[in-house]
């Protein structure tokens, strides 16, 4: 399996030795040696065909398989780069906030419940599962937020990273929210977590 | 790098940073916080707009700022806050008895102790008083000290100095006078034109910011062409359409 | 010689003594008796030697150039650039760094600054960069002396030798600095490589010895 590492908190590595990893296009900034990108698609199985789940998530999650030998440097946007390791548990994440993950791992598309008609995302979210490593984009360093039954969470959807463990995911739409978003710009909406697991958030939003 | 372990309302630091690019604040005491900055909370959090505010008896003494006014809202309840902007170095500071002008757009939350005027430069906030306040800065915040000239675009604040004046370079100005009289007045660079500081005191900077559109300013110019007539007015037009022809590159 | 000082990820100082050539823009603030006087542009009539057509490209190209202000006096001068992340680089005698002009925030006078034409292949390597929006005319300096670059994100360095083959996005490249060679060519698959969005198919080869400069982002500044 590629190993991922990384060679800075805003680069990541990519070692193939022969074998295969999967980034999003486009993040590739540099590579040593022989590599061959080849596009790929969501994949997943069960229920919806992998085309009609790429139609559904737009444009937003664009999958590359490259495979040689030699390093890829993979980077986007000088975005801060966190890498998770799933232990046959499964992360719902934001596409936009994917780097790169082990091509072990099952992509899917989950429905994620309507969302408020102002709001530019898709009603769909991306989940990765199994064994492996997952490179995930944060602006600014991500922070991992715990919630528990004694403690749910609230958090802005344009912060929100991904989610993980049993959790179920709220929209909050009262009134005086629609104050803490500036006026010109942000979602009408918050997102709230509640049960057991883990929030990851990054400090700005999109 | 391992994952960050997660925090929860007990492990969050208590009014001080998550990292140098989160804060979170306590609401046991009651905070202005600028439209957009929360990330996260936990507990029973309610942000209201200062016109909506159950408390804009208060809020009218201590924020006294028509022009910002519609960008902030105070934060209250019980629980734990994370605020971040842009993903921007975020800092804290505490004035005691003193008072510092920050730039509006680099002012993301303040106690409600302190007060809060405009500067007499557009787009600055003085505080006043005893209390915290959180900054947040393109790169962490430079200190510096006058007498030292700024370019108006790297300039955060200043604090317990006099108020600066413009400074035109020398060279600028000689070809300046030399121009014809109604050529307009490009000055595109801090080269050309700074903020000059003199005096004791302290001056905060940064790599300057992408001169993004700051709606206060946006609203001031606008309340101010009631005041012009029509010779006024076509001036201001041709000076946009330049500007605008300009800034297509 | 002047040093420069890294203050942070995005702002470098300089105590003047001897002058410093900047990006217009990229005084923050400054102490002491300093002037600012617009400075010449880089390679201005020569672009290598290139006549006719090519020069003419040269020419306009050179419009990419930024215009570039002397630092003179005594004091110290704070450069930075919207945010943008900078790396200070030394360059000794006889090395020769090739930067993209609007990723050089500034340099110390001792260094001659002219540029250079990256294009291998031909007018149709050229044509193709510049449909692509990609420049393809950088600044080359030369002498003794630090420059100060500017990236989206900071840059990393990849070594450059025989033993290497090193492929750059061109978005994502800063510098080269060394006898390296940069070449534009193009590469089936590279359009996934570096995202279907930028509408580019061309990459660019480094070879030779030295170091490649390559920022965290895809994006230009």
């Amino acid at each position: 399996m590629a190993r991922f590492q990384l060679k800075s908190s805003r680069v990541l590595q990519a070692h193939l030795a022969g074998d295969t990893a999967r980034a999003i296009t486009g993040a590739m900034v540099a590579y040593e040696g022989d590599i061959s990108f080849k596009s790929t698609g969501i994949g997943g199985s069960g229920g919806l065909g992998a085309a009609v789940k790429r139609r559904m998530t737009g444009e937003s999650l664009q999958l590359m398989d490259m495979k040689g030998s030699g390093v890829v440097y993979l980077a986007k946007g000088a975005m801060e780069i966190q890498l998770v390791q799933l232990a046959g548990d499964k992360l719902s994440v934001e596409s936009s906030s994917l780097l790169a993950l082990d091509t072990d791992l099952r992509t899917d598309v989950a429905f994620a419940g309507l969302r408020g008609a102002s709001s530019g995302q898709g009603l769909f979210t991306t989940t990765v599962s199994g064994n492996g490593t997952v490179a995930l984009l944060s602006d600014g360093p991500m922070i991992a937020l715990e919630v528990s039954p004694q403690y749910p969470l609230v958090v802005d959807p344009d912060a929100f990273i991904a989610h993980r463990g049993q959790v179920t995911q709220t929209f909050i739409t009262d009134i005086s929210w629609r104050n803490v978003i500036g006026e010109d710009s942000g979602e009408a909406f918050s997102l709230r977590f509640d049960g057991s697991g883990v929030v990851y958030i990054q400090p700005a939003e999109r | 790098m391992t994952e960050p372990a997660p925090l929860n309302p007990y492990t969050l630091p208590t009014d001080d940073n998550v990292n140098p690019y989160a804060f979170c604040v306590d609401l046991s005491q009651q905070w202005f916080m600028r439209k957009g900055a929360m990330i996260a909370y936990y507990g029973q959090a309610k942000f209201e707009a200062l016109a909506a505010t159950s408390m804009a008896g208060f809020v009218a003494t201590r924020f006294s700022s028509p022009l910002y006014a519609m960008d902030w809202v105070v934060a209250q309840g019980q629980g734990k806050v994370v605020i971040g902007d842009r993903g921007h170095d975020i800092n804290s500071f505490d004035l005691e008895a003193g008072n510092l002008t920050i730039r509006a757009n680099n002012l993301l939350s303040f106690a409600t102790s302190l007060e809060l005027k405009q500067s007499i430069v557009p787009g600055f906030l003085t505080l006043y008083g005893t209390g915290k306040f959180i900054a947040s800065s393109n790169g962490p915040v430079i200190f510096a000290e006058p007498p030292m000239r700024v370019d108006p675009e790297a300039l955060v604040g200043w604090a317990d100095t006099p108020a600066p004046c413009h400074h035109f370079d020398a060279g600028w100005m000689q070809s300046f006078l030399g121009m014809a009289a109604n050529s307009m007045l490009g000055i595109n660079s801090g080269e050309e034109r700074q903020m000059d500081f003199v005096g004791e005191g302290t001056i905060l900077m940064q790599s300057s910011e992408i001169m993004s559109e700051d709606p206060a300013v946006v609203r001031m110019i606008e309340s101010q062409l009631g005041g012009l007539g029509t010779g006024g007015l076509q001036r201001i037009n041709h000076v946009t359409a330049q500007r605008l022809a300009a800034s297509q590159q | 010689m002047p040093g420069f000082e890294m203050v942070n990820s995005k702002v470098v100082k300089v105590r003047l003594g001897s002058p410093v050539i900047a990006r217009r823009g990229a005084m923050l603030g400054y102490t002491g008796d300093v002037r600012f006087v617009p400075h010449g542009v880089p390679g201005g009539a020569g672009a290598g030697g290139l006549g006719g057509l090519a020069g003419g490209l040269a020419r306009r190209m050179a419009g990419e150039h930024e215009a570039t202000m002397e630092a003179t006096g005594q004091g110290e001068v704070w450069y930075g650039f919207r945010g943008s992340h900078v790396t200070i680089v030394d360059i000794a005698p006889g090395q020769v760094m090739l930067v993209e002009a609007d990723r050089l925030l500034c340099h110390d006078v001792t260094l001659q600054a002219s540029t250079a034409f990256i294009g291998q292949g031909g007018m149709r390597a050229a044509v193709s960069g510049m449909m692509s929006g990609q420049g393809l005319f950088t600044t080359q300096l030369s002498g003794q002396g630090s420059a100060v670059l500017l990236s989206h994100g900071e840059t990393f360095s990849l070594p450059i030798d025989q033993s290497r083959n090193v492929a750059v996005d061109p978005q994502a490249y800063v510098a080269a600095l060394g006898q390296v060679k940069v070449e534009v060519s193009a590469k089936v698959g590279w359009r996934e490589a570096v995202g279907k969005g930028s509408g580019e198919a061309i990459q660019l080869r480094c070879t030779g010895s030295g170091t490649v400069f390559v920022q965290a982002s895809e994006e230009k500044l």
